[in-house]
């Protein structure tokens, strides 16, 4: 807190405009150069209820959402009260900081709190100069906060102009609104204690469900193809919005269950397609994953968790479902599973998924979660030149004596699509033999069996020997190494930042590449005095799976109250079981 | 579809069909190999879509491409391969118990979507596979494995289901009139749009009351010269009792779903190339 990083947070209840006033601030920080993250505390309800949406940045790289907390813009009675309580419970956030500012419309009574330094702005009375849209109030507040961080104001209005630009004269509206909440803090009160290091360097904001499905097109997306579930709907929006841009096809079908069909259809006939969903949507899906294994088709399947079981916490996150990504399928047949670790991750991770599913031609997952796939995150940069499109193997027009499942030395058979002179045959979900010729029903045999289970599981091994070394943080030097999957490797960095401090040598095995799982872990572990698992769910999904991998002693952090996980809280913990 | 003459041979599959001697799919199996020759589309350019059940078996046992899928399934993946390449000829196959039950969801929003496909059921009122089981076709009072007192739940009519639906085509066949059901799949593959044929198919094994004695006393070829006629259509599949029509009950034009959507009426997405993204396309997030 204070120097080169700020949090600022608007609070207010579903309707009040919060998440969009919270994406005006963001857009306004990465315009400056600096780095910034954001949280999305909803519920599940159209109006009412209590949210909030914070954003935080600075001129580092902006790994969780943080602790403390700056600037407060509260647009209601209970948001201010709320905020600046220190006993505050919001699954781990914190309440304003002593020398913080809140933002408040006037006609809000508090009794002024010992705790912070109170900026009631007569945030209706100025908007009503401008609009009679009650909303602009917010816009106010706003240009009071971008004015407490002495941000020059021109950014923000450009950041205005562009929001409301097919709105006509409500974008100027709002500009003059701004304006007067940013003359009216100045005028007022004293600006807060930070000093951003701002940068030349372009910054790209995204969202991590939309840097999946942006990543999925990179990758060669042509059809997507899902049944609205939070928290993957974010994807989805984001393809249809780009659908005639990009070329991709988009449906939502009649349910999941035939979302995950039209996917494998689409990848059978040689056009790369996905689905998602989330883990309740995901069920429906199971027996078609198997198919996909079976058959050997390419598939990407996006898996955005949140909070179980059942319909669980919709608008809450957890890492709940890698049991459930992991157990899909009947049988035993390579699948691959990624987690994103950020969002740019989204975005890389997403499309080499569509590469991965045609090259091993068997489903692929990305898991994220409600946490990361609602970020908003600046990207520096996304890497465009270290792609290209790989199709793997394919037969050739009219080959004599086409084997659709050819046992080959890697598991992977060149595939035939529809279409292709001379190469007609049948891909079968019942058991088959090189040719696709079904093995299971007259005759039985055994032999051809065992080979074409043995040819799907070398896939494995070929797959294994193709990964990346798994990504590590300050391990080196780590007596002691946290493990965590996915979305909390930035808060876990944080806390390790915060452990260093004090002196600690930890470090951390960021797995990405959650299954198969990559042999080189075998010497990351070896000789740390403990192995310590960040995981956002009770049981610890993978811990037990990584267990069965490694057999070695684990000892636990875990969140599972649909809140992420926060440095201070999580430093802590790990602190813990490091003493005991 | 060419100028190549191709004969029902052509089509021969590698594996000879498993169905009980007798079974009701080898006629479809046929009219199937008759109409695609007929109507000159080569074994390359078709691809028949099945799920699970006695029938499901039938693309293994024709040389096109061929999916033996999963329960109930089929339709979803034929309705994307056929999106994804309007080029190929695109067939469903399966049985009552695969379409009427399991896939229920899958024919309802077919149908409506209207896609140019084929789907043609083979309705034999009982599960084979499985041994024996009362199926969504089976009628009242018929003595199952699974309903030893009797079937209590009334048989959907899966003509009147395709119509309300939205089906552009609707047919019925029976598979002891070989020549009748080969000349009606012809017709269906030719529509363009959904297609549906449910096909009288007599399970020799394990349906001792729907036998081909049992139909051919009953069926007779319909005949309309207004196949338009929505009402004339509903009225004419309700029949069933001492005579049952067979034949095609409604044909009509309507916009196929991939004539409508941007992407899929602009190209054919197998053999077009991806996006190419670029540093351009970044600028909408600075």
């Amino acid at each position: 807190m204070g120097g080169n990083d700020v949090i600022v947070r608007v609070a207010g209840a579903a309707g009040d405009g919060v998440q969009s006033a919270g994406q005006i601030i963001a857009k306004t920080f990465s315009r400056m150069g600096l780095h910034c993250s954001t949280y999305n505390y909803y519920q599940d309800i159209i109006r009412g209820g209590e949210s909030w949406y914070q954003i935080r940045a600075s001129g580092n790289p902006v790994r969780s959402q943080g602790d403390g907390l700056d600037i407060l813009i509260a647009l209601n009675r209970d948001g201010v009260e709320r905020h600046t309580n220190p006993d505050i419970n919001e699954g781990g956030a914190a309440p304003l900081s002593a020398n913080g500012v809140a933002i408040y419309d006037e006609k809000i009574s508090i009794s002024r709190s010992q705790n912070c330094g109170c900026a009631p702005v007569p945030l209706s009375e100025l908007a009503q100069k401008y609009s009679r849209n009650p909303l602009v109030r917010n816009t106010v507040a706003i240009g009071a906060a971008i004015a407490s961080l002495q941000i020059p104001f021109d950014t923000l209005a450009g950041v205005i102009r562009e929001n409301f630009s097919s709105k006509g004269e409500v974008a100027e509206q709002n500009v003059n609104a701004a304006r007067a909440g940013y003359d009216y803090f100045l005028k007022n009160y004293k600006p807060i204690d930070v000093s951003l290091k701002t940068s030349e360097r372009k910054k790209y904001l995204i969202q991590g469900g939309e840097a999946v499905g942006f990543g999925m097109v990179a990758g060669g997306l042509k059809f997507y193809v899902a049944y609205p579930m939070t928290p993957a709907s974010s994807a989805l929006h984001f393809l249809a919005s780009h659908s005639r841009k990009y070329g991709v096809a988009i449906k939502v079908p009649e349910d999941e269950i035939s979302a995950i069909n039209m996917a494998i259809g689409a990848n059978y006939a040689g056009a790369r397609a996905a689905t998602g969903s989330s883990g309740g949507g995901f069920s429906l899906m199971v027996e078609a994953v198997g198919m996909a294994g079976e058959m050997e088709i390419p598939l990407v399947v996006y898996e955005s968790q949140r909070a179980g079981p059942s319909t669980g916490l919709p608008t809450k996150t957890e890492q709940g479902d890698l049991n459930l990504v992991f157990g899909a399928g009947q049988g035993d047949f390579l699948k691959i599973i990624l987690a994103p670790r950020n969002v740019k991750e989204c975005f890389t991770l997403s499309r080499e998924a569509m590469n991965l599913a045609e090259y091993y031609q068997t489903p692929v997952f990305i898991v994220n979660d409600l946490y990361l796939a609602e970020k908003y995150e600046t990207v520096d940069d996304f890497e465009l030149g270290s792609f290209s499109i790989d199709h793997g193997k394919r037969a050739q027009d009219g080959e004599e004596d086409y084997k659709r499942y050819l046992d080959t030395p890697d598991g992977i058979s060149p595939r035939a699509i529809p279409g292709q002179p001379g190469l007609m045959h049948n891909e079968d979900s019942d058991e088959h033999n090189e040719y696709g010729d079904v093995v299971s029903d007259a005759v039985t045999n055994p032999d051809d069996r065992v080979k074409m289970v043995n040819k799907r599981m070398r896939k494995f091994k070929t797959y294994i020997e193709n990964m990346p070394p798994t990504p590590t943080y300050r391990l080196s030097d780590a007596e002691y190494a946290v493990i965590l999957w996915g979305s909390t490797a930035g808060v876990v960095e944080e806390a390790i930042d915060i452990l260093r401090e004090k002196g600690h040598r930890v470090g951390a095995i960021e797995i990405n590449r959650v299954f198969p799982l990559n042999p080189d872990i075998g010497d990351l572990i070896k000789g740390r005095k403990k192995l310590i698992f960040v995981e956002n769910n009770y049981s610890g999904q993978f811990e037990r799976l990584f267990r069965s991998e490694f057999l070695v002693e684990t000892f636990s952090v875990r969140k599972y109250d649909g809140e992420p996980f926060y440095p201070g809280a999580l430093a802590n913990s790990i602190e813990e079981i490091m003493k005991g | 579809m060419s100028d190549i003459v191709l004969k029902v041979s052509d089509y021969q599959g590698r594996v000879k069909p498993d169905w009980c001697p007798g079974c009701g799919n080898f006629a479809q199996l046929t009219a199937i190999k008759s109409a695609l020759a007929s109507l000159g589309i080569e074994p390359k350019d078709v691809v028949i879509f099945s799920g699970i059940g006695c029938s499901s078996n039938l693309p293994e046992f024709i040389k096109t491409y061929g999916f033996h899928g999963i329960h109930g399934r089929a339709l979803p993946v034929a309705t994307a391969t056929k999106w994804m390449n309007p080029e190929l000829t695109v067939i469903a196959y399966g049985g009552d118990g695969d379409g009427y039950f399991e896939g229920t969801q899958h024919f309802y929003h077919t149908a409506k979507r209207n896609p140019n496909i084929t789907y043609m059921v083979s309705d034999n009122q009982i599960f084979g596979l499985t041994t024996g089981q009362a199926s969504p076709t089976s009628e009242l009072g018929f003595v199952t494995k699974t309903t030893p007192d009797g079937n209590i739940e009334p048989p959907v009519n899966p003509l009147t289901f395709a119509l309300t639906a939205g089906a552009t085509f609707v047919a019925r066949g029976f598979s002891g009139d070989p020549k009748h059901l080969a000349e009606i799949t012809r017709e269906a593959i030719k529509h363009d749009g959904f297609s549906f044929i449910d096909v009288l198919s007599p399970c020799v094994t394990f349906n001792k009351l729907n036998t081909y004695d049992y139909f051919k006393k009953r069926v007779y070829r319909y005949e309309s010269d207004n196949l338009e006629d929505f009402y004339a259509a509903y009225r004419a599949v309700q029949e069933w009792g001492d005579r049952i029509p067979t034949g095609i009950f409604y044909r009509v034009k309507r916009n196929k779903y991939e004539d409508v959507d941007p992407i899929l009426s602009s190209k054919n997405l197998v053999h077009s190339e991806p996006a190419h993204i670029t540093e351009k396309d970044l600028e909408e997030f600075l």
